[in-house]
């Protein structure tokens, strides 16, 4: 609320309204509503149904073979093969498998018996990735050198959570 | 440390902006009790 | 300005005083235990060490936005209309923006280092991201101007419907499909699947964060009431030099 005087003592001009912060909070808001109507845009495009189980291809609503798909599985035991410059491996879950290739090196904490998202397309039997996002488990524990001594088997229920 | 360009950059960011907001919030408030009778300071 | 005292006391009492002196005690553990201390993960390495932070930042967001609803339910459904309450809740929505900010910075150089990716548009993250525009907008709107009532009725309002997001955020693992993973402490099956160091660390970095909220929104909302105080007596000050015009 603005009571600056109207005049000063002696008459002299208007004194200058003081800076209204308000425009600020509103070009805020103009952006907030931006990005929040974005954000939404992601959710139903996106997020409501991040990706297809491998036993799902073909069989559910939104997971046909011949489009863009993200494929989550676990990759399996003694499958991972790196070959001049692409990254081979077999996604598993539910008992059905799905060969993925990938160019280049997933990174992150990708390895054997780890769950992951694929995206990418079905080329005739294998599954053409062009992006690989590696789900970790919640379970947290200490790393142990004695695990090296475990077996394939238990290493990879570890890491599959 | 593996990626320690990544864990480092989040601990310094994280506790780099609690330490600033701490900072400021105290010099804030100090400022403003310079000005502001004490009535309308209930809990000093 | 007023011939009244004003001391040289800033808003510090001696409860927030310990407040702070424990933020300092059990940040300094989340540092130092967090960095050095705290065993490597047997999946993800040295990246487990940002979840001592990642967690209790986003758990004082949820936090300080809840603190936020009932604030502002508190002042609605209150006779008086205590513009306290009121400001509780701004002072706890900034806060909780800020560390939702430091949650969404954090989890995305996690994800970067596990999942392979800085961001991506699944259920959790997109939520949390909804959440964070959402306290934003509450902010923005606190800050439209009018009387400070004006600013408690329609940010009160704002809150009571933003902070339904937070079970819609904190489920989203659970009703769709997510990369990010489910909970580890506040897990359904009661299982907590965390080694004893790790989760330690974990539970003290919550409790450490913990009372630095409660600092920092008993610092903040003494601010704003003397930011408001401040405002009644320029505004006083402004009616008298207006009075004194009318009547020359």
């Amino acid at each position: 609320m603005d009571l600056t005087p109207r005049t000063s003592p002696d008459n002299a001009p208007l004194a200058p309204r003081k800076h209204n912060h308000k425009w600020k909070y509103v070009a805020m808001l103009v952006v907030v509503v931006s990005a929040g109507g974005f954000i939404v845009s992601q959710f139903l495009t996106s997020a409501i149904d991040f990706y297809c189980n491998v036993d799902e291809i073909g069989k559910r609503e939104g997971c046909e073979p011949n489009r863009r798909l993200r494929v989550q599985g676990t990759v399996e035991q003694d499958s991972l093969k790196s070959d001049s410059g692409s990254t081979t491996f077999v996604l598993i879950f539910n008992n059905q498998t799905v060969d993925v290739r990938y160019n280049g090196d997933p990174g992150g904490i990708f390895q054997e018996c780890i769950p992951v998202v694929a995206h990418g397309q079905l080329v005739g039997d294998t599954f053409e990735a062009n992006r690989i996002e590696v789900k970790h488990s919640n379970t947290y524990s200490e790393a142990n050198p004695d695990r090296l001594t475990q077996s394939k088997a238990e290493q990879c229920s570890l890491l599959a959570g | 440390m593996n990626h320690a360009g990544f864990i480092i950059a989040t601990y310094g960011i994280t506790f780099g902006v609690i330490i600033g907001l701490v900072v400021y919030t105290i010099k804030q408030g100090r400022n403003l009790s310079r000005t502001v009778d004490d009535k309308d300071k209930p809990w000093t | 300005m007023s011939s009244e005292t004003q001391s040289f006391k800033g808003v510090g009492t001696p409860t927030t005083r310990m407040y702070g002196l424990m933020a300092v005690v059990a940040l300094g553990w989340v540092f130092l235990g967090g960095l050095f201390f705290t065993p490597e993960d047997a999946v993800q390495g040295d990246a487990v060490r940002i979840m001592y932070v990642h967690v209790p930042t986003a758990w004082v967001a949820y936090l300080a936005f809840i603190v936020t609803g009932i604030a502002s339910a508190c002042w609605l459904i209150g006779k008086k209309h205590s513009m306290g309450f009121d400001r509780v809740a701004g002072a706890s929505a900034e806060v909780g923006v800020l560390f939702m900010a430091m949650t969404l910075l954090s989890g995305s150089l996690w994800g970067r280092i596990t999942w392979g990716t800085f961001w991506v548009w699944d259920p959790r993250l997109t939520t949390t991201a909804f959440l964070f525009v959402t306290y934003l907008g509450y902010l923005a709107v606190r800050g439209l101007g009018g009387t400070a009532e004006q600013r408690a009725r329609r940010s009160s309002v704002i809150a009571l419907l933003a902070v339904l997001e937070i079970p819609l955020v904190h489920f989203s693992v659970v009703l769709w499909r997510s990369l990010h993973q489910r909970a580890t402490v506040l897990s359904p099956d009661g299982d907590i699947k965390m080694d004893g160091l790790m989760l330690f660390t974990l539970l003290f970095g919550v409790f450490g964060f913990t009372v630095l909220f409660a600092w920092l929104v008993s610092h903040r909302q003494r601010i704003m009431a003397m930011q408001d105080a401040q405002q009644i007596t320029a505004l006083d000050a402004a009616v008298t030099e207006r009075l004194k015009e009318v009547q020359e």
